[in-house]
């Protein structure tokens, strides 16, 4: 192995954790307004953060267990379609992830 | 999209039971978006060159499946041996094969109880460490080899097999209508792959065990020795053990040849009842031996007992091949499934209660 690829490894790990928790924050956000997967998923892309499909279900489903998203089977286009929404407790968790995200931002503005 | 049902099919084995419907209805839902969207894109429907390149984007189903397992436990010795995707089906082995050697070392031990012979301490902890020993040791070296090849190759699978490319034997449950068109019957790969793997450690095992007899009779070995008939049926069994691994070598090769192997599996049922109605009338399995030759009657006791559990498990084993044969034959008789109707190939996954 290279030393540029051990590198470059090394950064795509350090970006993929610091993407990881950002998800959950964007997803929670995404969720104010009620969607179903294929179109959070592309809410999510279109805004610049693109989450591959076998990591959003999985989250949803643990965000849905930890009861911050409510989720109910629909007809849409003539095809059943799982919409999501956050519950009021996701919202409170929501207001508080976000006041800490900028907490974080802005006392790394001041280091950066 | 036939494809997809596939896809699904195979996704859905390597889930846990009872979030699998959801889950697959989920995925479906999401993966008929995508193409759909493609589909308008391109004003055309998609080619089946075009449907696989969607699926290979989500990746491997077992891969796949994993992510939504709650159970992300490995098995590690400072390194990873087996990671969290083959991990479940690793314990799930694992406790199959011990638990059957666990109830013939039982077997043994009742019996020699049974029969007024002293058992030590010692002696039961020896077999059962012993047992544990090369159980764990043989299934943990198989699966941390298939685990390395998965994590090296993670985009080598295919949908050619009955359920999907990567597959370890996890059965559906019967209530879960994926509705899945009967496509062309397969024989699944990782099936054959698995038979190969089992039939080579069962020759393997066939060849010591007649150097060292207590890999089957355990501690009874220090008195006990196999009966003549045993010598005498080796060739037969060591031909089908044989026979089975160029079977499923074929079907490695040749997935699609599903009336080969029912063909197949008809021969080796029936001689297999053959060699089961030769053990069967032999009547003594196994005969007083080693220390205890000399002193025959004093473990003609332990000696009627094994041979009657070894009856038992014979007579039974009879019946099972008996009742696989039948199922065989009527399977063969029956027109493929093929040639029947079938559902709309597009239908959307069913709705769960």
């Amino acid at each position: 192995m290279t030393p540029g690829t051990s590198n470059h490894d090394l950064f795509e790990n350090l970006r993929l954790e610091l993407r990881r928790g950002s998800l959950v924050l964007a997803v929670l956000a995404a969720l104010r307004k009620e969607q179903y997967g294929y179109t959070l998923r592309k809410t999510l892309s279109e805004q610049g953060m693109a989450i591959d499909e076998g990591t959003l279900y999985p989250l949803l489903r643990r965000l849905e267990s930890q009861k911050l998203l409510l989720s109910e089977w629909r007809e849409e286009e003539k095809r059943n379609k799982r919409f999501y929404r956050l519950s009021a407790e996701g919202k409170s968790i929501l207001k508080q992830l976000l006041a800490e995200w900028q907490s974080i931002n802005a006392s790394l503005n001041g280091m950066l | 999209m036939e494809l997809l049902d596939r896809y699904l099919k195979a996704v859905a084995k390597a889930l846990p039971a009872a979030q699998r419907e959801d889950i697959i209805r989920e995925l479906s839902e999401d993966i008929r978006s995508e193409m759909e969207e493609k589909e308008s894109q391109l004003g055309r429907e998609l080619t089946e060159a075009e449907q696989e390149g969607v699926l290979r984007q989500r990746g491997n189903p077992l891969l796949v499946a994993a992510r939504y397992r709650q159970d992300q436990r490995t098995l590690a010795f400072g390194r990873q041996l087996i990671g969290p995707v083959l991990f479940p089906f690793y314990i799930r082995v694992l406790s199959f094969n011990l638990g059957l050697t666990f109830a013939v070392i039982l077997t043994i031990f009742m019996a020699l109880g049974v029969s007024g012979h002293p058992i030590g301490f010692n002696s039961i902890l020896s077999s059962v460490l012993l047992q544990l020993f090369i159980q764990l040791g043989a299934v943990t070296l198989i699966f941390s080899l298939v685990d390395r090849h998965l994590a090296k190759h993670p985009d080598r699978w295919d949908l050619s097999g009955q359920g999907g490319g990567l597959w370890c034997g996890v059965k559906i449950e019967k209530n879960i209508d994926l509705h899945i068109p009967p496509d062309t019957p397969r024989v699944s790969r990782i099936d054959s792959v698995s038979i190969i793997i089992a039939c080579a450690v069962a020759l393997l095992w066939l060849t010591e065990v007649k150097t060292y007899p207590f890999l089957i009779l355990g501690p009874a070995a220090a008195f006990l020795k196999l009966a003549p008939i045993w010598y005498q049926v080796y060739f037969p069994i060591v031909l089908l053990t044989v026979a089975e691994i160029v079977r499923a070598i074929i079907n490695l090769v040749r997935p699609d040849w599903t009336r080969f192997r029912a063909i197949f599996s008809v021969f080796s049922h029936s001689a297999g009842l053959v060699v089961a109605y030769f053990l069967i009338r032999a009547g003594s399995w196994v005969v007083a031996g080693g220390s205890a030759a000399e002193h025959a009657e004093d473990y003609a006791r332990t000696v009627e007992i094994v041979n009657q559990c070894i009856y038992y498990s014979l007579v039974l084993a009879a019946v099972l091949s008996a009742v696989m044969l039948v199922i065989r034959v009527a399977a063969l008789l029956r027109p493929s499934r093929g040639q029947a109707g079938s559902p709309s190939a597009g239908a959307p996954v069913k709705e769960g209660n």
